[in-house]
Parts: structure tokens; sequence; C-alpha cells
């Protein structure tokens, strides 16, 4: 995490209230980057087991097949569940394109950020991952 | 309910829910003359601040966790609701499989209906048409969905506080370590001066 520590000189740095939210940007841009991370690591995975699910149900020779809605697993006609995987890995795969946007974006602000504050406070901020 | 009133830090708010907002101090020696406090009670204020802003945050993240846990759940009882409600008009009835223990499924039959029951909580449960089902679950997932929009911006403000908090320990530190450097360095300089 990013944290604001003394230099070792002591010497008066004059923080202006632009720095300071600045900083304050920063910390919430890297907070949320962290959430995207997760994010869109669940959003992979969903989408990996809905490959396989459509994958398996192409092998299987079953008419009925057992597919999960809410906590239940309903007794559905194949070519329903096989309309049903695809509109869902479908809705997966635009949401993790989004994720993967927005990660891109926060990227590239908190680099510029980055730029600024090492530029007015050099040695005395550290914003770098422990 | 937040209250913005003009401050030196130009007219942010002072509060947000209850969560006080943390003031941003322009000049570190100006501070400190003005409230009184020797660095030391200063920085023993900021830390005590520190410590409350961290409570309150672990509580949020509690209660984003449950809202997070919550919305699926709703989502899902959404989709067997359209699921039966989809089947109304076929006359097929809808064979499912649902656990009955850990590892231990059962099959159900479920004809056509016009009615679902939904569990309110509370050992509850109300008995809904299918309408006025979908209805209620799509507010109660509003609902839940704006809430915790609410608790993620109040999630920023509090670090946002926690931030200048600790960027104003570091600085209010910082000045009294750099007025020792001073008070140390004077002396010796009027002692050579004089000999």
């Amino acid at each position: 995490m990013c944290g604001a520590q003394g230099s070792k000189s002591g010497s008066e740095m004059e923080v202006t209230w632009e720095d300071q939210q600045n900083i304050n940007t920063f910390s919430r841009l890297n907070n949320r980057f962290h959430d995207l991370d997760d994010e869109i690591k669940s959003a992979k995975e969903k989408c990996d087991n809905l490959e396989d699910a459509g994958n398996e149900l192409i092998l299987a020779d079953e008419e009925m097949v057992r597919f999960q809605i809410g906590e239940v697993f309903a007794h559905l006609p194949r070519d329903e569940v096989e309309t049903r995987i695809e509109d869902m890995k479908e809705a997966t795969c635009k949401s993790l394109e989004k994720l993967e946007e927005e990660k891109v974006s926060i990227v590239s602000q908190m680099s510029a950020l980055k730029k600024v504050l090492y530029a007015k406070f050099k040695d005395s901020i550290n914003l770098e991952e422990d | 309910m937040s209250s913005s009133s003009p401050s030196g830090s130009g007219g942010e708010l002072t509060e947000r829910r209850g969560i006080p907002a943390a003031k941003f101090i322009q000049d570190v020696e100006t501070y400190l003359s003005q409230s009184g406090l020797d660095p030391n009670s200063a920085l023993a204020f900021h830390q005590e601040r520190l410590q409350q802003y961290k409570v309150v945050e672990m509580k949020l993240l509690a209660q984003q966790r449950d809202l997070q846990a919550k919305i699926p759940d709703i989502e899902k009882c959404l989709e067997v609701v359209a699921t039966l409600e989809a089947r109304k008009g076929t006359g097929e009835a809808l064979l499912a499989d649902f656990e009955v223990s850990e590892g231990i499924y059962s099959r159900a039959c479920i004809e056509d209906t016009d009615s679902v029951c939904l569990w309110l909580g509370a050992n509850v449960m109300l008995e809904y048409s299918c309408d006025e089902a979908t209805a209620l679950l799509k507010n109660n997932l509003e609902n839940a969905k704006a809430s915790l929009e609410v608790l993620v911006a109040d999630l920023q403000f509090l670090r946002d506080q926690v931030t200048v908090t600790q960027v104003t320990i570091a600085r209010v530190y910082n000045w009294d370590v750099h007025q020792r450097r001073v008070k140390q360095v004077t002396p010796t300089a009027i002692a050579a001066a004089d000999s």
C-alpha cells in the first residue's frame, strides 16, 4: 500500500491540498485495482466453467440434462440448456472484457499520478506495493 | 445526511453519515500553535482518530460482504421464478433434483402452478403469485444494489480520511524532527561564534 513516509533528513515538505487529493485518488485507484483483480479472476473462472459445461453437453447424449437453476438441478431438454449456456457465456465474457478495460484505464491513471507525486516528493513518498 | 462547511481545505464535507472528516492541515506550524498542542499530543490525537477509522472500516467491510452475498441469492430466486413462469402455459411438470442433506439429493415434480412461496427469513414463508413474487424479488434486488452503492461510497470517503490522517501524522512527525535538528544546531553555532 502506498504510504507517505518522512524523508531521512526530516526536512519540511510542503503538502498542498492538491497533493493530498492526488494521494487520495491514488489510494482509491489502488484499492479499486485490487478489487478488479479479484473480480477478473472469478469472471475468468466462470467463463472457463461455462466453456467446460458446453463441451460436456456436446459429448453427452442424453435428451434431458440436469441444469442448475438457483439451488436445484432442473431437468431441461438439451436444446434449452445449450441456449442458456450460450447466453451465460456471452454475458460473462462481455463483463470480463469491461473489467479488463477498466483495469487498463486504472493502471494508466495510477502511473500518471505516480509521475506527478514522485516528481514533487521524490524519496519522501512510497507508492509501491510492499 | 452530510453537511458541508467552508474550511481551509476548500469546501469539503465535514462529516458523512456519522463519520467525521479528517481536516486537511495547510501548515503544520500554524496548526500546532492554533490548537495549542505540542507535537506528541497532536500525534496521539491523530493516531487515535486513525484507530477509530479502522474500527468503522471493519464494520462497513462486514456489511459489504453481507450485501455481496445477498445479491446473487436474490438473483438465483428470480431465475427460478422466471423458469416456473415460463413453464406455466405448457402444462409440463418440471423435474428438479434438490439437496436434502450434504451429498443426498431428492427429486421433486413441480406441476404447473400460479403461486410460489418465498422465504422471508425469521422462520416465515409467504405464498405469492408468480407476478407478485417477481415484483417483490426485483424490489429487494434494487434495494440491495442501492445499499451497496451507498456503502461503497462510504468506504471510499472513509479511506480518504484515513489517508489524510496518515499524511498529517507523517507531516507533524517530520516537522517535529526538523525542529529538534534546528534546536540542536543553533546552540552549537552560538558557542562557536562566542569562542
